[in-house]
């Protein structure tokens, strides 16, 4: 089922790209130089450290630190110190959204599958829950029943943790982290959409980023943006590959974690720009958490954005 | 002389009001920002090492009270002083 | 421009009601600084994938320390400690602790220009002291073992309570005791308040019973026919026994993310027999020249009172992540002492594994009101025995001390922690006031005390 891990490198014009997959996504490392030597060590280096937080977080793992949490039926489960800090800046999401962000909520995709499947003939999902699927399952979540300390977790039995709205940005961050610590040459990192970079590029250049449009025009063409990023991350939170439309209403995959139900009016896409990845990406869900009031909180908080609804 | 010195000190003061009203607004909205001394649960990642323990090592105090307290006249403050042994 | 724009409109919004809200939703860019920043940077130690697991297992620290004073008593004690957490955040804790003395303490005699001679404490046998040595007494060997056990839990939100045994048994002494507490958090567990009791019971059996205070020490043949009846005339008993008493109240509050601090306060009672039956003091003369060494006495009950303070404070990267813990404890008794302690520690990461920790530590203390170097002749009065309370024990005597070290620590492979510590610990009586007769002006009646101790750790 684990797809087999290798890297690919490309020689480009002034640097190399390195392509691997992790996290159900494709990944991206660019690193501006002719140091070959340099960017296999990188590459190595990236790519283990993306793979390692994919193993010890990722809920589809049964081997993963998230699974046997996930698993302990009600006892104490004993984490380390970047399991407690994670859970720790989860708290923060948690309160700083007023409940609405909930690494909890995992457990409603028991009930939601946003897997795009549809009925051929009229176009609506096929798989769409009732009032009472979401009720029942909306029972196992709950951050503040979460009891921790910088020991232990204790996960009352039938909820689960998913790591999902945190783990992608945190592996970029961390892959920044370690890039830099091993060169002062430009590096870029790319988990799926999710980017930061060390600094601008060489020459006080900054990065060209495509930013992709949720939908594709008539032709099936990507319609894309191109922003200009000279240093910190970009994150994007939206419905662009994962939604559900019914009675033509179109329902994206960030689903309000006190009612179980996607958010209504959300933009369809939000991508921010901050100092981390994870900053940026937390920013871009709270704000689609926001519903119709997204850009107005982005605005508020004076944070570069874009918008598509 | 003497009045004009009053009435210059008393000039003076009134600038004051002004500065003092602003630095109690900030500490009034300081205090009303974070209630009372101390922090929020997300913000104990330092006070959750080890080492910021208030007794970082159990057994080292034990080892350390046990030979203060036969060598001096003080014990505990910390912990019991306690009977314990026969040394003092 | 749109961006500007629109932040003035927001602030237009603004009334007493929002105030709350506003200041929150504001505070979010600045709060998620903090908490991507607390989690990033931080350092964390990334080595294998790390498993979670059961938190049913025991946790072990072990130690073994060796504490070794210039030409008088040497000791090594061991401690083995087991933590376990249960289910519903129960903790217990088991302890062992073996310690073995040996060497030589003084006595209480001072010292004096010419040889002296004291009998040992068991009455079997006499030992010499040269002339111009502090007289030490080196029968004391002992071995002693010692058990506690722990066991703490929450009792309701925010309240955790602890219930504790302590028992230790030696050659000569036994001690029984029995401790509890309650603490309180509030303030989003910001604040403690905690308050403990514990009462301990020691049965004291001296090798030779318990001296008659005042009598004099019977220096002579112990080989003699009439010796042991002699002997016996100057002890009272066989055992004798103490209770101790005492209190605890402390409060504990975080100051902020990189600040905690403690205040304590303890009463404590002793009651019993608090008397060294192996120490005498010298009756001299005129001149200074022992005639007799009698036996000392002390009050049967002491009541003493600390009051505590202590602060730890976490650095930033600037001063390399140090952690400073720093102490100051005032104690003062109704046998006259009062006493100061200052203690400092810096915890400083060497690496991502290990630290080096400087230590040191100031103590100053007063002299009990019965404390006397020595006794001269002419305060007896009408070879009337000595009433009221009198010890030469420089413990009880005016002194300050030293202590400076430093401990090493690493973690091993696997989260193991082994640890190294090493202190230098310098005792230096001093006079309180007494003016000493002109012969012992050439000698040192208030010696220097050294030791050095060294213990090694490990935690698994």
């Amino acid at each position: 089922m684990k797809k087999k891990r290798s890297l690919k490198l490309t020689k480009q014009k002034d640097g190399y790209s390195v392509i691997f997959n992790a996290m159900a996504s494709p990944c991206e490392v660019l690193i501006q130089t002719q140091n070959k030597p340099l960017v296999i060590k990188i590459a190595e280096m990236v790519s283990k450290e993306v793979w390692r937080i994919e193993d010890k977080y990722s809920r589809y793992d049964s081997l993963s630190v998230c699974s046997q949490i996930n698993t302990s039926g009600g006892k104490k489960t004993i984490i380390d110190e970047e399991t407690y800090l994670l859970l720790n800046f989860a708290e923060q999401c948690y309160q700083l959204s007023d409940g609405l962000f909930d690494i909890t909520s995992g457990v409603l995709r028991k009930t939601w599958s946003f897997d795009g499947a549809f009925d051929k003939k009229t176009g609506e999902c096929k798989n769409f829950p009732s009032l009472i699927d979401v009720k029942n399952f909306l029972s196992f979540v709950g951050w503040t029943r979460v009891n921790y300390d910088q020991k232990s977790i204790t996960l009352p039995q039938g909820m689960e943790l998913d790591f999902g709205g945190i783990g992608k940005e945190y592996a970029v961050d961390r892959s920044i982290l370690l890039a830099k610590n091993l060169t002062n040459d430009p590096v870029l990192v790319n988990l799926g959409g999710d980017l930061a970079v060390t600094g601008p590029r060489n020459d006080n250049k900054s990065w060209q980023v495509a930013i992709e449009h949720p939908d594709c025009d008539s032709l099936g063409q990507q319609q894309d943006m191109i922003v200009a990023l000279n240093q910190g991350a970009l994150a994007t939170s939206g419905d662009a590959r994962r939604y559900l439309i019914k009675d033509g209403v179109r329902y994206g995959h960030v689903l309000n974690a006190k009612t179980g139900w996607p958010i209504n009016h959300a933009p369809r896409s939000i991508t921010t720009v901050a100092p981390q990845c994870i900053q940026a990406g937390i920013l871009a869900t709270l704000a689609l958490l926001q519903g119709k009031h997204a850009e107005d909180f982005l605005t508020e908080q004076d944070i570069t954005f874009w918008a598509r609804r | 002389m003497k009045i004009n010195k009053l009435t210059f000190e008393v000039n003076y003061k009134n600038h004051k009001p002004k500065f003092k009203l602003t630095l109690l607004a900030l500490i009034v909205a300081n205090l009303t920002a974070c209630s009372s001394l101390g922090v929020e649960p997300w913000e104990r990642d330092l006070l959750a090492k080890k080492e910021m323990a208030l007794t970082s090592s159990p057994v080292d105090a034990a080892l350390d009270d046990h030979i203060y307290f036969s060598k001096e006249a003080s014990s505990g403050g910390k912990s019991f002083g306690g009977g314990g042994c026969g040394c003092n | 421009m749109n961006n500007i724009k629109n932040k003035i409109n927001v602030s237009k919004k603004y009334d007493i009601k929002d105030n709350m809200k506003n200041n929150k939703k504001c505070n979010i860019k600045a709060a998620l600084s903090l908490a991507t920043s607390a989690l990033l940077g931080t350092t964390v130690i990334v080595g294998n994938v790390a498993h979670a697991q059961d938190a049913d297992e025991w946790q072990f620290e072990t130690a073994f320390l060796l504490y070794s004073e210039a030409d008088r008593v040497t000791a090594g004690e061991g401690i083995i400690a087991g933590t376990k957490t249960f289910d519903n955040d129960e903790i217990l804790n088991l302890k062992l602790t073996v310690d073995a003395l040996t060497g030589a303490s003084a006595n209480g005699a001072v010292v004096q220009p010419k040889a002296q001679t004291f009998t040992r404490p068991s009455g079997n046998g006499q030992y010499v002291t040269t002339e111009g040595e502090t007289p030490l007494d080196d029968t004391f060997h002992d071995t002693r073992v010692q058990l506690n056990a722990q066991w703490t839990q929450p009792l309701a939100d925010n309240i955790t309570g602890s219930v504790g045994a302590h028992l230790s048994k030696e050659y000569d002494y036994l001690s029984l005791g029995l401790n509890g507490n309650l603490a309180y958090d509030f303030n989003k567990k910001n604040s403690t308040i905690s308050m403990g009791l514990s009462h301990f019971q020691d049965t004291f059996t001296p090798e030779g019973g318990i001296p008659k205070p005042f009598s004099s020490m019977l220096v002579g043949d112990s080989s003699s026919v009439d010796w042991d009846a002699e002997f016996a005339k100057t002890r009272i008993g066989d055992s004798e026994n103490k209770s101790t008493t005492d209190m605890l109240v402390g409060f504990t509050q975080v100051i902020n993310r990189r600040m905690i601090t403690a205040f304590n306060y303890s009463y404590s009672i002793v009651d019993g027999y608090l008397t060294d039956p192996f120490k005498v003091i010298s009756v001299l003369d005129t001149e200074g020249l022992a005639q007799d060494y009698i036996y000392e006495n002390r009050p049967d009950s002491r009541v003493k009172q600390s009051a505590f303070m202590q602060t730890k404070y976490h650095f930033d990267d600037s001063l390399f992540n140090t952690v400073a813990d720093v102490s100051y404890r005032y104690m003062w008794d109704d046998w006259g002492i009062n006493s100061h302690t200052i203690d400092t520690r810096f915890t400083i990461p060497v690496g991502k594994k290990s630290y080096i920790e400087p230590h040191i530590r100031y103590y100053q203390q007063g002299a009990a009101d019965f404390y006397k170097p020595y006794i001269i002749n002419e305060e007896f009065v009408d070879e009337q025995p000595i009433t009221g309370f009198v010890s030469s024990d420089y413990r009880i005597g005016e002194m300050s001390a030293i202590t400076i070290g430093a401990k090493y620590g690493v973690v091993l492979n696997g989260g193991n922690e082994l640890s190294f510590r090493i202190e230098y610990y310098r005792q230096m009586p001093t006079n309180a006031g007494f003016t000493d007769p002109s012969a012992l002006n050439r000698l040192d009646v208030y010696p220097v005390v050294e030791a050095v101790i060294a213990q090694v750790s490990y935690s698994f």
